[in-house]
C-alpha cells in the first residue's frame, strides 16, 4: 500500500516536472524565435504593390539592433529568399530609439539596414548614461559605434564616440 | 436457310439501332444554357475559389451567405488565402466585383515576413492594400 502509495506520487511529481519543462521550453522558443515586432495602436497598412507598411498611432518596432517608437512609421521591404525584410524604416513625430544604454530623440528618423545607420533630424538629442547632448541632427553608425551630432546652423559639432572607453 | 434468317436478323438489328438513335435525337434535351441565379443561398462548411485581378484567393467559412450576385458574407470563423498571405478571421464580407474584403472582427495574418493580429480589415484586392484596424502587433520572423 506504501509502496503503492509512493509510486503514485513519484509519477505525479514526475509529471509536473515534465510539464514545467515544457512550458518553459515553449516560452524560450517563443522568445527566441521573435526576433522583431511592429506594433501600432491606430492602424497598419499593408500594401504589397509599392513593397511597404504604414503604420499609424503609438507604433513600436523592434528589430534585432534597437526598439523604437514615434507616432507614425513607414517600412519598405524587399523579398528575400520568398521572405519580405525591412530595409528602410522611416518614423515620424516624436522618435525615441533606445539602443543599448543610450536614448536617442528627434523629430524624424530613417534606419537603413545595408549599413546600419540611423539618421534623425528635428530637435535631436543623445542621452547616455554620463551625457545629454542636444542638436539637429545625429548620424548614428551603429555598426562603427559612432555618433555625428550636427546643429541646426552652419556651426556644427561633431560628437565622436568609439567603443566603451568613451564613458567620459 | 439458316444464312436467309442470320441475314434477317441482321438487318433487324440494324434497324432497330437506328430507330433507338432516331428516338435519342428526338427526346434527348439539349444542355440549357440559361443563366440560374438564386437570392439569399446558404453553404455550410463551405470553401471555394475565386478568381480575381489580384490573383488566385481560396476561400473558406463555416457559413456562406450569398446576398447577391456581387456580395457574399463569410459567417463564422472564416479564412481568405492566396500567395501571399493568408488571413484568418470571423464574419468577412466580400464584395466580388471591387474585389473588396471587410471585418470588424479579430484577425489573424500569416504572410513571408510574420504573423499580424488586429482587430479588424479592409482588404483592398485590386490596389494590392490590406488595412489593418485597432490594436495591432506584427511579430516579424527570424
Amino acid at each position: 500500500m506504501k509502496v503503492e502509495l509512493f509510486l503514485k506520487v513519484k509519477l505525479n511529481l514526475l509529471l509536473i516536472n515534465k510539464s514545467l519543462y515544457i512550458v518553459l521550453i515553449l516560452f524560450f522558443f517563443s522568445a527566441a524565435y521573435s526576433e522583431g515586432y511592429v506594433k501600432a495602436s491606430g492602424s497598419l497598412i499593408w500594401d504589397s504593390e509599392n513593397k511597404n507598411y504604414t503604420a499609424n498611432g503609438d507604433v513600436e518596432f523592434k528589430n534585432e539592433k534597437f526598439i523604437a517608437y514615434s507616432d507614425k512609421m513607414i517600412a519598405e521591404y524587399i523579398e528575400e529568399n520568398n521572405e519580405e525584410v525591412f530595409t528602410i524604416v522611416e518614423l515620424f513625430q516624436n522618435v525615441i530609439i533606445y539602443f543599448e544604454d543610450e536614448v536617442f530623440k528627434g523629430n524624424h528618423a530613417v534606419y537603413k539596414r545595408n549599413d546600419n545607420i540611423i539618421v534623425l533630424t528635428g530637435d535631436v538629442s543623445i542621452e547616455s548614461p554620463t551625457r545629454l547632448l542636444t542638436g539637429y541632427e545625429l548620424i548614428a553608425d551603429i555598426d562603427n559605434n559612432k555618433r555625428i551630432l550636427n546643429s541646426a546652423n552652419e556651426e556644427s559639432l561633431v560628437e565622436v564616440l568609439i567603443g566603451n572607453d568613451a564613458n567620459n | 436457310m439458316i444464312k436467309f434468317l442470320s441475314k434477317k436478323i441482321f438487318n433487324f438489328v440494324i434497324l432497330l439501332l437506328l430507330i433507338i438513335q432516331i428516338f435519342f435525337y428526338i427526346y434527348n434535351k439539349k444542355p440549357s444554357f440559361d443563366n440560374f441565379s438564386q437570392k439569399n443561398v446558404t453553404v455550410e462548411n463551405f470553401s471555394s475559389i475565386v478568381l480575381g485581378k489580384s490573383g488566385i484567393t481560396k476561400i473558406g467559412s463555416e457559413k456562406l451567405n450569398k446576398i447577391d450576385n456581387e456580395n457574399i458574407y463569410l459567417e463564422g470563423n472564416s479564412y481568405l488565402e492566396n500567395k501571399e498571405y493568408k488571413i484568418y478571421g470571423k464574419n468577412i464580407s466580400i464584395k466580388l466585383k471591387e474585389e473588396i474584403s471587410i471585418s470588424n472582427e479579430p484577425v489573424k495574418v500569416i504572410n513571408s515576413m510574420g504573423t499580424l493580429k488586429a482587430k479588424g480589415f479592409k482588404n483592398l484586392g485590386y490596389e494590392g492594400r490590406i488595412i489593418f484596424e485597432g490594436e495591432i502587433e506584427f511579430v516579424i520572423n527570424k
